[in-house]
């Protein structure tokens, strides 16, 4: 009988765009949440549907006194006895920083998924900076990849992830802004105390973060019976169960309570909390989060 | 109790302690998982729970398993054979092949042949005697092969035991052979005692003596009949280690072995002699055969009866010519009605008094008849008077032509006649007509009624002397002789003293006259004394086997004395001509059996049991079991490292895997039979009381051929659709449109509403047991027809011995009462029924088509098929494989090529299906075709 789940070699980035990119032609250009957005200058190519500094027309209005007499548009005003002021469309671009998890224990999948988590996490990243750099958002990626707004900008972050050898297992979180969205695509595995510390410090700074659990079907079902060795990809180390099938409840309550937690410090702090399943297609965790990025399915 | 071939492997045991240590202290490998939430599980578990031993139950089954191998390999036995190799030298055998081997022959074959092997291995010669063989048989010493060839041809003969012979010289061959070692003497006895004691074995000679002895003697033997007045009692003896009550069955047969009646035979506790009492009138006692005890296929268990206590011949002689226009005038109508019904009646033609006398007597009768004969030509006197003092009974009646002979001192009268006779019924006369006197006490006539109604008008009367009285049988009332008799040296005459018309009485028309004849005709010595057939040298006739079956005489029969013992060269049977034979039996009168016993002076003395009987190896089950551990085992270890796991969310694949497992241990322990015997025990209690009535409905509803199911899936299914396929071909050839087939189980199904049962025999399935035997015979005797398929036709060729379905199909057959077979003779109606045919084939050819043979031709006349009784064959079989060339798919298409692959063959056997179910459902009328030009020729065209 052979072992339920396995390592994985880490998936090959060009591959992985590709399908990053079929997931993400099934959704519309991401728009992230206007409203939620701070005073941004870094101008965009989308409209934000409002006024604000950009370069389309947007409205007429009347002059209210005090602005700036520079802005009357005079031809405009012209025409009747109003003074109108020329209002343009905000343009504004948002950055997003993406984070998928690289460590050994994101290198596995058991023999019901499809796919293994890390390529699970990097398909979900790459779809969103697909997304994103449609859109014109700027798109980030802690240590690896600066805010950057460009069409090609999936492509761009496929290649320097591709390039880059040894990413580290945290990501390096100083540089991400106050007013900015954090998607962190991970398997949360580590202790909920450590993963409470790491994220904290930026709900102080107004970041907003996204958790990203991916999860493979046999760490929630736990379906192992018998005499068992365990083995650590992290850590490699071992642990024997002569009966698993008997600590199997006492496991699936833990891991669940563990998600619990995590999802309750996200929605303390506003953040959001997004569960995807690698015997699951990625669609259903991208459609949530283009959701929640546009504003759409959070409340 | 059981026994080790190799005990020194049980000393494996002693390693059990250390198997033990080893399996508590290795625990089964782990599947090794990768596991990322690692360090969730690491709150559950402590490192030091995980068990490093195997469960105490994993262990134990272990341990069952390396005990098991243990024991298996020290090849134990239940009742273990006791070592036969008695010596290293020469090996003598004294097989005794008697009558009652028969059970247990081949018990007896392989432990003779273990010897003999044995001697081989050593390289001994073997010296082989049999306790029934010729005299100058060979002995040996032979080779290991042509001593087994030798023991394969040997076969029980239907003789007792005789090992005197046999063992006198197997002590002078072993004489020859002593010098290179002692040889040891193995009798492989069966248990009895011979009628001459058995001589100590020559201690010089051979150094140890073997006695195998049967485990269970069941020798059972009828012993004499005696055909009393109104029974026939049959003796029986049984061993005497069998001394409970027991109540079985002798039938009696004609001598076409067709059962006439049947009768308990009764053994009384701690006897070991029974009786059995066939109650039948005497006409039918006369035409019993032999009497054997049913399912006791031994040629003790037969009695051959002569013609001693069968019917007589009686030879009626009249002076006057009949009249064909006045039969009721005719001297002799009155006697031969009177006689035909126990009696065969010979009259002989002609007016030449000489040659009609010496006709007589050559058809060698029982008793003569002169009806009015006064004088006779000289010759025929004296032949007849020599025929008398023979043996032969001569009687005599009166009337007119006697009456006015002067006797004189005639031998043939037994008494003085006065000339001429006495009216007692007269115009002139004072006398009354006289009725008849009480029968005396003594005398042949004893115990019968006296007649009232018959009255006496004219006698001749007896010329009083001395000897008068006591000659006397029957009188009249007034005391005058009505009959009288003599002896004359071993023979008898006598003389009614009316005529054996109605003329001088109404004796002859009255019903005291047949019995009277009957006691008569009783007194005769039969057999037909004077002829050959008493005495002198006679020819065998028809032997027993050994399985008390009555055929022909093997080539080493020799014709037998009067007195001559049975013996290996004159086996029981039957002795002389066809007309007249004596039957020599294998046990005297008062025969019982007894043990055999050595005597107290033999040389050193081992007791074995057969081979057979006793030794049972017990490594296929053990070794079965340990297989079966082992598959536990494995089961156990997958289910504890895990890889059911998948199946652990079906527990229902986990438990039919598991009971897989254990149907396919369980199958090569005791193999498949296991479920259907099974089936099979369960049969008989079930057996059906009434009929199904639905079932009956639907059988009787339309005609249709049955077969018998064998429980093999393909031979019921081709079989199946042979039966469909002759029914069609039935429905579009003849007027006969058969129903679908109906498989029938013989062990419970009712058979009566079949013309035909067609069997495919089946030697791999289990047999039938002997109450559905009873029901096959009953089938068979109450007309109906079994067409048994043995379908070896192909392979039997290649084999010379019976193939398994043939003797399968003899092993059936022995239980039941099954008549002569032939083959179809070429004039027989199933040669032409509906189609004209020469052969029988079916899917193969060549088999004949076995039936109850016709009657013997007598003389020249044909004996078929005019002969033949209007019953129908009840059994026939062939080796053909009908059903096989029958079978057609739905579309007509033949399932099966014939061999040779020959459209007209497959043709052949439609036609032989459709002329046997002609001849089942319309008898022999077909046989009438063979009278048509008898017929026309008396319409006289």
């Amino acid at each position: 009988m052979t072992a339920l789940g396995a390592r994985v070699q880490r998936g090959d980035r060009a591959t992985v765009l590709a399908r990053s990119r079929a997931r993400a032609a099934l959704l519309p250009d991401l728009l992230v949440e206007a409203r939620r957005i701070a005073n941004i200058i870094t101008p965009g190519w989308h409209g934000r549907r409002r006024r604000g500094i950009g370069e389309e027309f947007w409205q007429y209005r009347p002059y209210a006194p005090g602005e700036t007499v520079a802005r009357i548009d005079w031809r405009r005003s012209a025409r009747d006895e109003h003074i109108y002021v020329r209002d343009l469309e905000w343009q504004a671009a948002h950055t997003v920083w993406l984070w998928a998890d690289p460590s050994p224990s994101m290198l596995f999948q058991s023999r019901g998924a499809t796919i293994s988590k890390e390529s699970r996490a990097l398909v979900i990243v790459l779809a969103l900076a697909e997304l994103l750099s449609r859109s014109g958002e700027r798109i980030a990626y802690p240590g690896a990849f600066a805010p950057t707004a460009s069409r090609l900008g999936a492509e761009r972050l496929a290649a320097s992830l591709y390039g880059e050898t040894a990413l580290a297992d945290q990501p390096d979180l100083s540089h991400v802004g106050g007013a900015s969205d954090l998607v962190i695509v991970s398997d949360f595995l580590d202790e909920p105390e450590a993963i409470e510390a790491r994220f904290a410090p930026l709900a102080a700074r107004g970041t907003r973060v996204h958790f990203v659990e991916v999860a493979d079907p046999v760490e929630e079902s736990f379906p192992y019976a018998g005499r068992t060795e365990f083995l650590d990809p992290e850590t490699g180390e071992k642990l024997t169960a002569g009966r698993a099938e008997t600590i199997a409840a006492e496991y699936r309550a833990l891991y669940l309570a563990r998600r619990e937690a995590l999802s309750r410090f996200a929605q303390t702090r506003g953040w959001t909390h997004t569960v995807t399943h690698t015997d699951a297609l990625a669609s259903a965790a991208l459609v949530r989060l283009f959701g929640l990025l546009s504003g759409e399915g959070s409340a | 109790m059981i026994g080790f071939g190799a005990p020194l492997v049980l000393a494996g045991f002693i390693v059990l302690p250390a198997i033990w240590w080893l399996l508590r202290l290795t625990p089964p490998r782990p599947e090794t998982e990768t596991f990322p939430p690692l360090k969730i599980l690491m709150r559950i578990i402590r490192k030091d729970e995980t068990p490093h031993k195997s469960p105490w139950w994993l262990t134990l089954l272990r341990l069952a398993l390396a005990s098991l191998l243990i024991l298996a390999l020290a090849r134990p036995m239940l009742n273990p054979q006791a070592d036969l190799s008695t010596g290293d030298g020469p090996v003598a055998l004294l097989i005794d092949n008697s009558w009652i081997s028969g059970p247990d022959w081949d018990a007896r074959q392989i432990t003779a042949r273990g010897l003999i092997e044995d001697a081989g291995e050593r390289g001994q010669p073997v010296l082989m005697a049999f306790s029934a063989m010729a005299p100058n048989a060979e002995i040996g010493p032979f080779e290991t092969e042509a001593a087994l060839e030798r023991l394969e041809a040997a076969q029980p003969e239907p003789v007792s035991s005789d090992r005197n012979l046999a063992l006198a010289r197997l002590t002078e061959g072993a004489r020859d052979l002593a010098a290179s070692g002692g040889v040891s003497l193995a009798l492989l006895s069966d248990g009895l005692a011979a009628a001459n004691p058995l001589p100590t074995p020559d201690a010089t000679v051979f150094s140890s003596v073997t006695l195998f002895s049967p485990a269970e003697r069941r020798a059972l033997a009828l012993t004499g009949t005696d055909n009393g007045a109104d029974a026939m009692v049959v003796a029986a003896a049984r061993d005497p280690s069998q001394m409970e009550a027991a109540v079985m069955n002798v039938t009696a047969f004609d001598s076409r072995s067709r059962p006439i009646a049947s009768a308990p035979l009764t053994f009384a506790a701690g006897e070991d002699t029974g009786e059995a009492r066939i109650e039948l009138p005497f006409e039918l006692r006369n035409a019993i055969a032999s009497i054997a005890i049913d399912a006791t296929p031994q040629a003790g268990a037969v009695r051959l009866l002569d013609s001693t206590s069968g019917r007589r011949r009686v030879a009626l002689v009249a002076a006057a010519t009949a009249d064909g226009a006045q039969p009721l005038l005719a001297p002799l109508h009155y006697i031969r009605q009177a006689l035909l019904p126990f009696a065969d009646i010979v009259e002989p033609e002609g007016d030449d008094l000489e040659a009609v006398i010496a006709q007589a007597l050559d058809d060698r009768p029982s008793v003569v008849v002169l009806a009015d004969v006064g004088v006779m030509p000289e010759a025929a006197r004296t032949r007849l008077q020599g025929w008398v003092e023979d043996g032969g009974m001569l009687i005599r009646f009166a009337g007119p032509r006697l009456a006015a002979t002067e006797s004189g001192d005639d031998a043939l009268l037994p008494v003085r006649l006065r000339s001429g006779e006495r009216a007692l019924d007269g115009a002139l006369s004072w006398n009354e007509p006289q009725p008849i006197a009480a029968f005396p006490a003594v005398g042949p006539f004893a115990g019968l009624p006296a007649p009232q109604d018959v009255s006496v008008r004219r006698q001749v009367l007896a010329e009083p002397d001395i000897s008068t009285p006591e000659r006397t049988w029957a009188s009249l009332t007034d005391g005058t002789p009505l009959v009288t008799g003599r002896t004359l040296e071993r023979g008898t005459v006598a003389l009614f003293h009316v005529g054996s018309d109605a003329v001088w009485s109404n004796l002859p028309i009255s019903g005291s006259f047949v019995d009277m004849l009957r006691r008569l005709v009783r007194l005769s010595s039969a057999a037909g004394s004077g002829g050959d057939a008493a005495g002198g040298t006679l020819a065998p006739l028809r032997t027993l086997d050994a399985q008390g079956r009555l055929g022909q005489p093997p080539a080493t029969a020799k014709p037998a004395e009067a007195e001559t013992p049975v013996s290996f060269e004159n086996p029981p049977g039957l002795y002389g001509v066809a007309d007249g034979f004596r039957a020599m039996n294998l046990f005297a009168a008062d025969t019982r059996f007894a043990p055999l016993e050595p005597g107290a002076d033999w040389p050193t003395l081992t007791r074995a049991a057969y081979a057979d009987t006793a030794e049972t190896d017990l490594r296929g089950p053990l070794f079965a079991g340990g297989l079966l551990l082992l598959l536990l085992d494995a089961l156990a270890v997958l289910w504890m490292s895990g890889a059911l796991r998948g199946a652990a969310r079906a527990p229902r694949r986990v438990a039919a895997s598991a009971a897989l497992g254990l149907f396919v241990a369980g199958g090569s322990v005791s193999g498949i039979d296991h479920a259907r015997a099974q089936s099979t025990d369960n049969a008989p209690a079930a057996q059906v009381t009434e009929i199904d009535e639905l079932a009956a409905i639907e059988a009787i509803s339309q005609t249709r051929i049955a077969y018998v199911l064998t429980g093999n899936a393909i031979i019921d299914e081709t079989t199946e659709a042979g039966i469909r396929g002759l029914s069609d071909y039935l429905a579009s050839r003849t007027a006969l449109e058969p129903g679908a087939p109906m498989a029938v189980n013989p062990e419970t199904d009712e058979l009566a509403f079949y013309p035909l049962i067609y069997w495919p025999i089946d030697p791999d399935s289990p047999a039938p047991s002997a109450a559905a035997l009873q029901r096959i015979d009953a089938y068979m005797k109450n007309g109906g027809t079994v067409l048994f398929d043995t379908r070896d036709q192909l392979t039997s060729g290649l084999d010379p011995n019976a193939s398994p379905a043939t003797r399968r199909l003899r092993d059936m057959l022995a239980g039941m009462n099954i008549p002569p077979l032939e083959p179809v003779p070429q004039d027989h109606v199933l040669t032409k029924s509906f189609f004209i045919l020469t052969e029988f084939p079916g899917r193969y050819r060549g088999s004949p088509l076995w039936v109850e043979a016709a009657n013997a031709p007598v003389g020249d006349q044909p004996s078929r098929p005019v002969r033949t009784l209007d019953g129908i064959t009840p059994i026939m079989i062939t080796g053909n494989d009908f059903a096989g060339a029958w079978a057609a798919d739905a579309f007509g298409e033949p399932l099966y090529a014939t061999v040779p692959d020959d459209p007209l063959q497959r043709l052949y056997a439609y036609r032989a299906g459709v002329n046997i179910m002609m001849v089942m459902l319309t008898g022999n009328y077909k046989s009438d075709q063979v009278h048509v030009p008898a017929l026309l020729e008396r319409l006289g065209q």
